[in-house]
């Protein structure tokens, strides 16, 4: 009855993600200790703080790497126990390394579709052929969608500047059967030249239009003020700052990312 | 009026420049294209020019018996070289391949004198490659040992056997319903194993890029974290091409044995590195995530057709070896001056 | 970049045909160009068949015949030596001699030889013969004109003889055979254990065990042997490059001069270590020897006289003795 009353109480919060008071404890290391994190529907959250204050522990209990000690996620005001990485993307939250995890002597197309590849079956069932048509007609459609130009979806990986290969990897993302309702960036902008990251934030801007939320971790202030609509700051374990982007500045973000 | 004569003249260079390099980066494209299937191309071109010199240096070359010789001869480290595609695109090594055509061609023998039927012991053959195979998977994939080791071991685990199993002799004298495979010859001409190494490697290449099998073994070679986090059975596959690679290996060793009407415990040695050098020939990178299997039955007449030429010149077995060592050299660093990227 | 492809490119082919040009004329041998004889060896890696492919090149031009001398790189690539010997028979040779390395992996290939006519000379006897056949052994569309090799169960008895003079008639003896399977080896340690059995049945035979005609092996084996049995006396090895790694293990086992070792063939190396006094003896078999007389048993083939189905090709004993006096008119067959 109570947890009735409770999930009633959460739905209504409107959020997507409401990850409630998490503990996390690495041997004698406390990496978590009772944070708060929330993100709304079509929200670009951003998330900083110094190596070591629990960022990626965070996103690893989000995404079913982790089970925290203590505390409760609970996705769009559902409480959810996740068991594995399955559980998470099956929620529509999809996560994309720092390394982006591409093959990058493959084509673009199949990078996109690696793990779901369109199959024809011949033979009764007894033969699978990879529809190589249908993933090239998706893959540039997921392409399309995101607004970034590639000469060939049969290009390889490996030909694609920085940007444009963080689009492949949002679009890999975004071919689940599964629509993704949160992605998960990891340090999206950190090797990019100017250019490229002017690609990668308007692929973030994006994704906004198209209502799915995003979480960004970076060490770049200025990328996070340019497209976040909202800052999360942990420090030590714990969350130092929650603040609507334009009510803080990089320097007060600064403080708290340094502390004292 | 000179003014305008100098710019139109200035815009006509600047289109037809652009031209060019718009048709040089097309023609790039579709050399790189074209060698996603085929190979290096250079293999092939180095392929016809020494068909073409052969032939000039010696008229025995051409003639149709000599030429379904070679065929016969490059079938068994051909069938063995499709396998070993496979394992070095996902990034790992087979060296026991040499051993499993022993033992498996050992037992297979062994169970033809006891009167079994040919069908049978081609298939037990197979079986025990299969096995080979599979050992080496679970060693490499489950008990996480690097593939150069796992499958050392089994370089002498199999050859141990054969050489136990058949106490060191030949085992000799098969019914004519084994013999068929190595020895018949379609229309009179084209041996058997010839066109069974050509229907394997069209089945390698069919597998390798329009299966998921083949698509996850390129994708594990490139980059197994790419694997592991899109959920790609990582084990499973690991197994299946080294069951693979074990399969055919031993299907080497049965036709040799049915070419020769014997099984040889020492047959095989060495052809894992054959197998190795006709494989990075054809264009597939040790380093994993790319080759072809027509690249490699390139290769495999690249040397083949180079053994065979030095024979008929009666050139010194020793010549034979600098040269396939020195097409091996020159084929990788042809790649880096192309500027060609088959590894990381 | 791109001139400096093709000239790569170039330079590489230009090498390739170099290497095809030049390396045409290194086997065989110009002369009047009547009789063609082609050698299918096993391997040019052992002073053995160095030797033997001497006495065929010289005695070829003694005799005005060309012979093109064919091996493959180790005495491991019985598939190799099979293509090898199917290409060289469409160059159609008039005779072929042949030294196949297991006695099964040349059969396919002699079949078609016979099949053309082309007279077969068995060079070492590594073939099973028929000797009222005239054929190999359960093969009768295979006719061998003629054996020519040592006889290697007398080598192995020879060898025994010398042992027994060596060390008395009782110790313990180790047997190093050849590779796997193969029949030399195999009648060279049966000759010297059959041998010790009827002449000295005290002796305690160890073995025969496989050196694969390998030093390294042999060298492997006798330390393992020794540390087993430190009071061996005597130690037979069915070749000398294995003899010489048996002497190797001797020594450094610190049992030099105690282990009489002997081995067979009689290469330049066993010679020298006989003279140095580390090889006890040596069975030499005379390779050049053989190989003269395979290339005149060839040229009277070819004459369409009668040549014996077996020809033994003599043995001798070498000892630092035997090679001091240097009056054994053999002697002169020793390269």
């Amino acid at each position: 009855m109570k947890e009735q009353a409770e999930e009633r109480a959460m739905e209504s919060r409107g959020s997507l993600i409401f990850m409630e008071d998490i503990w996390k404890r690495f041997g004698a290391v406390e990496a978590l200790r009772g944070v708060d994190f929330e993100v709304m529907h079509g929200e670009v959250v951003g998330l900083v703080g110094d190596n070591g204050a629990g960022k990626s522990t965070l996103m690893k209990i989000l995404t079913g790497v982790y089970a925290p000690d203590r505390g409760r996620i609970y996705v769009e005001g559902k409480l959810v126990s996740f068991k594995s990485p399955e559980d998470s993307r099956r929620l529509g939250i999809e996560m994309i390394y720092q390394d982006l995890a591409l093959a990058r002597k493959q084509d673009v197309a199949s990078n996109i579709f690696l793990g779901r590849e369109p199959l024809r079956a011949y033979l009764g069932g007894l033969v699978k052929i990879i529809d190589r048509a249908k993933m090239r007609e998706a893959a540039q459609r997921l392409l399309d969608q995101l607004r970034i130009r590639i000469d060939s979806v049969d290009q390889m990986v490996f030909t694609l500047s920085g940007g444009q290969q963080q689009a492949v990897a949002i679009a890999r993302a975004l071919s689940s059967t599964i629509q993704p309702k949160l992605i998960i960036m990891d340090e999206p902008t950190a090797a990019l030249a100017v250019k490229e990251v002017e690609k990668v934030l308007q692929l973030i801007e994006q994704l906004k239009r198209q209502h799915i939320s995003v979480i960004f971790i970076s060490h770049r202030l200025p990328h996070i003020f340019q497209v976040c609509d909202r800052v999360v700051v942990l420090r030590g374990g714990k969350k130092v700052g929650d603040k609507p982007i334009h009510e803080t500045n990089m320097d007060e973000v600064v403080k708290l990312i340094i502390g004292g | 009026m000179n003014k305008m004569f100098n710019t139109n003249k200035i815009k006509s260079l600047r289109l037809s420049s652009t031209a060019i390099i718009a048709s040089i980066r097309r023609i790039k494209q579709r050399t790189r294209d074209l060698e996603r299937y085929v190979g290096r191309l250079e293999t092939l071109l180095a392929l016809i020019l020494l068909v073409v010199v052969i032939s000039l240096l010696t008229p025995v070359f051409l003639t149709l018996q000599n030429q379904m010789n070679v065929l016969l001869h490059v079938s068994v480290i051909g069938i063995v070289a499709v396998g070993m595609t496979f394992v070095i695109i996902m990034a790992g090594i087979d060296l026991s391949v040499g051993s499993v055509l022993a033992l498996a061609s050992v037992i297979a023998a062994s169970f033809l004198k006891l009167g079994v039927p040919g069908v049978v012991g081609i298939l037990i053959g197979l079986g025990v490659g299969a096995l080979c195979g599979l050992f080496n998977g679970l060693v490499i994939a489950k008990g996480k040992t690097p593939p150069f080791v796992a499958t050392l071991g089994m370089m002498g685990i199999a050859r141990g056997l054969a050489l136990v199993i058949a106490e060191g002799r030949s085992i000799y004298g098969f019914p004519r319903d084994f013999l068929v495979l190595g020895q018949a010859r379609i229309g009179g001409q084209l041996p058997l194993p010839a066109l069974v190494f050509l229907l394997v490697a069209a089945l390698g290449h069919f597998l390798l890029f329009h299966t998921r099998l083949g698509q996850y073994t390129l994708t594990i070679g490139d980059n197994e974290q790419a694997a592991r986090v899109t959920g790609i059975p990582i084990d499973r596959i690991k197994l299946t091409v080294y069951m693979i690679s074990g399969t055919l290996a031993a299907l080497g060793g049965l036709i040799f044995a049915s070419r020769l009407n014997a099984a040889e415990p020492t047959a095989g040695i060495g052809y894992e590195l054959d197998a190795i050098a006709a494989v990075v020939i054809g264009g597939t990178s040790l380093f994993g995530g790319q080759g072809s299997i027509l690249g490699t039955l390139i290769g495999v007449l690249l040397v083949g057709v180079l053994r065979n030429g030095l024979n008929l010149l009666a050139v010194s077995p020793y010549y034979q070896q600098v040269a396939i060592g020195l097409a091996l050299i020159g084929a990788v660093l042809l790649d880096r001056f192309r500027g060609v990227r088959r590894e990381r | 970049m791109l001139h400096r492809n093709n000239l790569l490119k170039v330079v590489v082919i230009g090498v390739v045909v170099g290497i095809l040009a030049l390396a045409s004329g290194v086997n065989s041998v110009a002369a009047e160009q009547h009789i063609r004889i082609t050698a299918v060896l096993k391997t040019l890696a052992n002073p053995f068949w160095v030797a033997m492919a001497s006495g065929l090149l010289e005695e070829a031009i003694n005799q005005g015949v060309v012979v093109e001398i064919l091996a493959v790189p180790t005495e491991e690539e019985v598939e190799a030596q099979l293509n090898l010997c199917e290409t060289s028979v469409l160059r159609k040779p008039d005779v072929m001699l042949v030294s196949p390395i297991t006695s099964r992996n040349l059969l396919p290939c002699l079949r078609e030889v016979a099949r053309q006519g082309i007279p077969i000379v068995d060079l070492d006897g590594n073939l099973p013969l028929d000797f009222a056949k005239g054929t190999v052994l359960g093969e009768e569309d295979i006719p061998i004109k003629s054996q020519i090799a040592s006889n290697n169960t007398q080598a192995g008895e020879i060898a025994a003889d010398y042992m027994i003079q060596q060390i008395g008639t009782t110790g313990k003896v180790l047997v190093i055979q050849g590779l796997s399977g193969n029949i030399t080896g195999m009648q060279r340690a049966e000759g010297f254990i059959n041998r010790l059995k009827a002449k000295a049945p005290g002796i305690q035979v160890i073995g025969p065990f496989a050196g694969d005609w390998d030093r390294l092996k042999a060298a492997t084996i006798t330390a393992d042997v020794l540390t087993a049995h430190p009071d061996l006396r005597g130690i037979y090895c069915a070749n000398d490059t294995m003899a010489l790694g048996a002497v190797e293990a001797v020594i450094a086992a610190g049992k030099g001069g105690q282990v009489v070792v002997i081995g067979t063939d009689g290469i330049k190396d066993a010679r020298d270590a006989i003279m140095e006094g580390r090889l006890s003896a040596t069975v030499a078999q005379l390779p050049y020897l053989m190989g003269v007389m395979a290339v005149q048993t060839a040229v009277k083939i070819m004459r369409g006289e009668a040549v014996p189905l077996r020809q033994d090709v003599p043995l001798l004993l070498l000892t630092k003795q035997v090679l001091e006096a240097g009056v054994d008119p053999l002697l002169k067959y020793i390269r």
